[in-house]
């Protein structure tokens, strides 16, 4: 699904990703975890394809050269980020927002467009099987949600997106326990022999919920070390120090 | 262009003032305009729309022809919503409808009699209305009248080149514990450039309310200088939103006086400047009487060697303790020539008050494209859900549903024209 061969990133003339290797294969789940400035949110970021880092080294998703698609390109072709900080866009209505950004990603992809309506049922029907509240779909996108709303915000696009590569960027901070289920059950439900999933999180409590196959700790750019489940637990007692 | 408009004024007047002292009044109000002449930017209020500058670039001449009838029929009336109509045509009232109201509760009349008002203050603009004004508007909702559906004022103009120049008035009076929507709809169905002047005063009084909305459809060498005066009394409502996305040079002065307690003033607009346009919102709030609250929302998009300017104050009387008066101006700036000049101001004398305001400009936030980017939306569509969504976040306030719908979906089409 993701090959990533000696990834380097940098910016403002600071190293942040330094020879990164990673691969993730179809079903999937890898968590990343590690300590402050290590390089967490880069690797995300770099993944979906943000501006404004100098990159070197190789990223295959699905075969394909990441690096020849475009931010838009990624997102039609099953890569999804779920925001750390998800932005608040005033005047835009989550729901159009939502829809729109659905049917651009069918479109690309030979599917029928949804109308309103049909697209009401279905957006309508995740949020009642993920328990987010139907009401913030008439909000205006993230704006004066709590952070748990834009979490579970960024869960339903997940859901209602079936990407194929899903990345979660520390959607876990922050939240209380009934909001971390919720996280946890939308990437449950989502589970499947096909779809891959990185989750970048800073505590071993999410991955309680969600269990996965590897475990890796970055420091300093690269992956120091990988494990199963339990090296999270590990890390949990013994801090990052002693990698 | 000021010598050949005496010799038009010295015409008009004699044409059109059927009475001595009318004539008379309208050449005291002319006299003082040529001692004056255009504003230009040297004035403390006209110090970013150079409007002399502005009309001697656009115009070789500005001209009223009498003669010139109204001889075609307009029927692209708003369809999205059920409303009451006035039309004018080419600065003449040509018919009305108050279908949905009790018209025993309404009292209107044309201003095509003539009458004159005297010279006051110190607006150039505003005498060259009271001594060129043709037609407008008088109109009183009875004391207790809830008028059911809004009223929309389509002002039409479908002109030839020696027509080029309209001056109007539109006076209402929202009496005791009535209310009324308005919808002013300027539009130029013809190429000819036009110069529209126009100067309108509202009283709304106890418990009254009053919401006046405006757009323009006119072309991108019209002029349009909108000067507005609510006095608002005791506990009574004046809201007021302009979408401003049309025409070369618009610049709307408002001017809302609190003038008794417990009064609101909410004076909201949003302007989309694109291609060489200049449009201008200046808003004076008064809060003169105990306890009013005044509410700004401003939001301006720029592009295309575009200039939009907000001038926004707050004076409170020092008699006006319990004042709430807000502000805030944002402006996106599309491109390098673009332009966004902001003086917002406070001016207070009491020390029991609540006053903020706050002005930001920048260009669209890349995170936020970033954001929509990376859920499928592509650079173009992404930009333009946010300008889209910065506009949309002021046409909100707008507390008439219809209305709101209604400019939500111009501001989608206007969107999609531009880009």
């Amino acid at each position: 699904m993701l090959n990533i061969s000696n990834l380097s990133a940098t910016i403002e003339n600071k190293k942040i990703l330094n020879d990164l290797n990673l691969s993730i294969k179809a079903g999937e789940i890898h968590a990343i975890m590690g300590p402050n400035g290590s390089g967490k949110s880069t690797l995300a970021n770099v993944l979906s394809g943000k501006k404004g880092y100098e990159i070197s080294g190789n990223i295959k998703y699905q075969d394909k050269d990441l690096f020849k698609l475009d931010i838009e390109e990624r997102a039609h072709q099953g890569l999804f980020l779920a925001f750390q900080y998800p932005l608040e866009i005033p005047g835009v209505n989550t729901s159009n927002f939502l829809k729109a950004s659905l049917n651009a990603i069918r479109k690309s992809n030979g599917k029928k467009e949804f109308d309103a309506l049909e697209f009401l049922k279905i957006v309508k029907k995740k949020a009642k099987e993920l328990k987010i509240d139907e009401k913030i779909l008439n909000r205006q996108l993230n704006v004066g949600f709590s952070g748990g709303e834009k979490k579970k915000n960024e869960i339903l696009q997940m859901s209602l997106f079936e990407p194929k590569m899903v990345i979660l960027d520390e959607t876990d901070s922050g939240l209380d326990i009934d909001a971390l289920k919720i996280v946890a059950n939308g990437v449950n439900t989502l589970r499947d022999k096909d779809r891959s999933f990185l989750i970048i999180t800073h505590y071993q409590r999410l991955l309680e919920y969600i269990k996965p196959d590897f475990v890796h700790v970055l420091m300093q750019g690269k992956i120091a070390k990988t494990g199963c489940s339990e090296l999270a637990l590990e890390l949990e007692k013994a801090g990052y120090e002693k990698i | 262009m000021i010598e050949e408009l005496k010799n038009t004024f010295k015409s008009f007047n004699e044409k059109f003032s059927k009475k001595n002292t009318i004539a008379k009044i309208r050449t005291d109000n002319f006299e003082k305009f040529v001692q004056l002449g255009f504003p230009s930017k040297n004035l403390e209020d006209w110090k970013f729309s150079d409007f002399n500058r502005i009309i001697f670039n656009k115009f070789k001449n500005i001209n009223i022809n009498l003669d010139q009838q109204n001889k075609f029929k307009f029927n692209k009336y708003i369809k999205e919503f059920e409303h009451n109509k006035i039309v004018f045509l080419n600065g003449f009232y040509n018919e009305h409808s108050f279908e949905h109201e009790n018209e025993e509760k309404i009292i209107f009349d044309n201003l095509k009699k003539g009458p004159a008002y005297k010279e006051h203050g110190d607006n150039s603009l505003n005498f060259l209305n009271n001594a060129f004004f043709t037609d407008g508007l008088l109109l009183y909702v009875k004391k207790g009248y809830q008028c059911k559906k809004p009223l929309v004022i389509y002002n039409v103009f479908n002109t030839k080149n020696n027509n080029n120049f309209f001056n109007q008035k539109i006076i209402i009076n929202v009496e005791e514990n009535s209310k009324l929507d308005i919808l002013v709809y300027s539009i130029n169905l013809n190429s000819v450039p036009i110069f529209i002047n126009t100067s309108n005063f509202f009283l709304v009084e106890k418990k009254g309310l009053l919401k006046l909305f405006r757009i323009n459809e006119l072309s991108n060498k019209d002029l349009n200088y909108n000067f507005t005066q609510a006095n608002v009394m005791d506990n009574s409502i004046f809201e007021n939103f302009i979408l401003s996305c049309s025409s070369a040079f618009f610049k709307n002065e408002i001017k809302c006086t609190l003038q008794e307690n417990y009064s609101s003033g909410f004076v909201n607009g949003a302007i989309l400047a694109h291609e060489n346009l200049h449009h201008e919102l200046k808003v004076n709030i008064k809060h003169i009487g105990q306890n009013t609250k005044s509410y700004q929302k401003i939001n301006s998009v720029l592009s295309k060697n575009s200039k939009a300017i907000f001038q926004g104050k707050i004076y409170v009387d020092s008699n006006a303790q319990k004042t709430n008066g807000y502000q805030l101006s944002k402006a996106i700036i599309l491109d390098h020539n673009s332009e966004f000049d902001s003086k917002p101001e406070l001016e207070i004398y009491a020390d029991d008050v609540k006053c903020s305001h706050g002005s930001t400009s920048g260009s669209l936030d890349e995170d936020a494209i970033f954001y929509l980017m990376s859920r499928g939306l592509n650079r173009f569509d992404s930009k333009n859900l946010l300008i889209k969504g910065f506009l949309a976040d002021a046409i909100e306030t707008i507390t008439n549903e219809e209305i709101k719908k209604y400019f939500l979906n111009k501001l989608e089409k206007k969107i999609h024209e531009f880009r």
